[in-house]
């Protein structure tokens, strides 16, 4: 799934920052979705194969296991690459996107579905095809 | 390096490094993978149509979400 979402996100990339000549280096923001989910999702997904047989889980649930993963990591990285502000009220996102810690709450569980639903029809599919699982 | 020792390189590099064989696959991948991708899913529950209704709701509601998403995409 970042495989196909790779290519949108670099041509985004060069449209914003050497197209439109955006100042804020928004190449900091790239590092993790385009460098680290990728090998994470693959990783994920490899241990999912070998593991499903013993655990019977399914690859939604598998998949929406990742967030509780990803989200400090990613957070933690983009708090150190100066991409996310940490507020007394809330975070502020690529210098522009103010999100309220109330938000963070529904966010969350917001992205716990999102990669369930992720992973069990394009991650799934796409095991299916290449005959995987 | 004269033309004899080119030589004994180049029999040396074959001895040493064994023929890769065939690389084309035995048998025609594609009608399986083309048969897989032609099997139509179950359709969705309606528990996973309440997920992606909730998630549209939330990206409508609070679009400066988008980018965040993004990110751990």
């Amino acid at each position: 799934m970042p495989t196909l979402v790779l290519p949108v996100m670099l041509a985004g990339f060069v449209v914003v920052r050497l197209g439109l000549q955006v100042p804020f280096p928004i190449e900091r923001g790239l590092v993790f979705p385009l460098a680290l989910v990728p090998s994470l999702w693959a990783l994920w997904n490899m241990i999912w194969i070998g593991s499903h047989m013993r655990t019977h889980l399914s690859i939604g649930l598998h998949g929406a296991v990742l967030p509780l993963l990803l989200m400090p990591g990613g957070a933690v990285i983009a708090t150190c690459l100066g991409i996310l502000q940490v507020g007394q009220r809330g975070v502020t996102w690529f210098h522009s996107f103010y999100v309220p810690y109330a938000w963070i709450v529904p966010a969350f569980a917001c992205a716990l579905a999102g990669y369930y639903l992720l992973w069990k029809y394009i991650v799934g599919f796409l095991n299916r095809v290449l005959g995987i699982a | 390096m004269n033309g004899n020792d080119e030589d004994r390189m180049e029999q040396l590099l074959k001895r040493a490094i064994l023929p890769v064989g065939s690389s084309e696959p035995e048998r025609d991948l594609w009608p399986a993978m083309s048969r897989r991708m032609e099997k139509r899913p179950a359709a969705p529950p309606w528990f996973d149509w309440v997920l992606a209704g909730g998630v549209a709701i939330f990206v409508v509601a609070f679009p400066a979400a988008i980018p965040v998403f993004l990110y751990y995409l």
